[in-house]
């Protein structure tokens, strides 16, 4: 599994395109598809917006999370960071960053390669930059 | 040895932190600094409980006043964590307005007093919200405690989805 993590808009499908040896067309938006089709993709981008529609179906995300990182070993999962804050009012918006988090340290975990990309730059943060 | 881990909600850096203070012999303390109002702070107060069980720290409740902790000299000591001691300094009744040099000074008291300190903190001005007065205070102020602790500090450990990466010194464990 390869991993891309770093905030919103920093080039992090584009890192991927450039060095996974992948189209665009191949990494799924599945902040935009129901949780049915996941099995489908191959790589996906915004998995923490992902986790939000599992919350909404009542379906555990650590639990899911878990599956993925057995079944789809292959995969390129792109997630932004999004716990860099002040801890949010709202019960549900809480519980979401607290499970983007979670399931953050568990694909981690599971992947071969992690980078994080600030500004276009990725930088290997677990595994070997030769796998680039 | 003085170890600060910082990095955003729920990735890994309690179990860091923790891994750090036990690589150290002598007395383990864990100070702990979360006031225990509301549900939320019930279950995380639970949930570290349960990962420290059985690695033989003896837990310190400390809410404010850091300075006056007092643990012996060849001690380990985890304290977690900055955002608290500074918000319920700044929050409670008869709360101070501006906390930086109470608790930047506070902690570094804790660290000339004891062998080993391991420090955690959070990452909290990378959401992109505005917000009230007070809580702009509070983003500044414990960014401002954080670059202090950073001078002081030995090591400082960034911690991304549980991966701990080295911004100053080594990893210590």
């Amino acid at each position: 599994m390869k991993f891309i993590v770093g905030g919103a808009f920093q080039g992090k499908t584009e890192f991927a395109v450039k060095n996974f040896g992948i189209s665009e067309a191949e990494i799924t938006d599945v902040g935009k598809c129901s949780v049915n089709q996941f099995s489908e993709f191959t790589n996906v981008k915004n998995y923490h917006i992902f986790i939000r529609t599992l919350m909404d179906m009542k379906i555990d995300p650590i639990e899911f999370t878990n599956v993925i990182c057995e079944k789809k070993s292959d995969m390129v999962i792109i997630m932004n960071e999004v716990g860099c804050g002040i801890i949010p009012m709202d019960e549900k918006e809480r519980k979401w960053r607290e499970i983007c988090g979670k399931c953050g340290c568990i694909i981690a975990e599971n992947s071969e390669i992690v980078v994080r990309v600030i500004c276009g730059i990725g930088t290997v943060i677990k595994g070997d930059n030769a796998c680039l | 040895m003085i170890t600060l881990v910082t990095g955003g909600s729920k990735c890994g850096k309690s179990a860091i932190a923790e891994k750090i203070a036990c690589g150290f012999s002598g007395k383990k303390f864990y100070i702990a600094t979360m006031k225990p109002y509301g549900k939320d702070a019930f279950q995380a107060i639970e949930r570290h409980r349960k990962m420290r069980c059985g690695k033989g720290f003896e837990t310190l409740e400390k809410f404010t006043d850091v300075n006056e902790i007092v643990v012996p000299k060849k001690s380990s000591v985890l304290l977690e964590c900055v955002g608290n001691l500074c918000a319920n300094e700044m929050f409670t009744e008869n709360g101070i307005f501006n906390p930086v040099e109470k608790v930047t000074d506070g902690i570094k008291y804790l660290c000339e007093t004891a062998e080993a300190v391991t420090i955690v903190t959070n990452e909290i001005g990378s959401d992109g919200f505005s917000y009230s007065c007070e809580i702009e205070k509070y983003i500044e102020y414990m960014n401002r405690i954080n670059h202090g602790i950073y001078i002081f500090s030995d090591n400082v450990i960034e911690c991304i989805y549980g991966i701990p990466i080295i911004l100053k010194g080594e990893l210590p464990c």
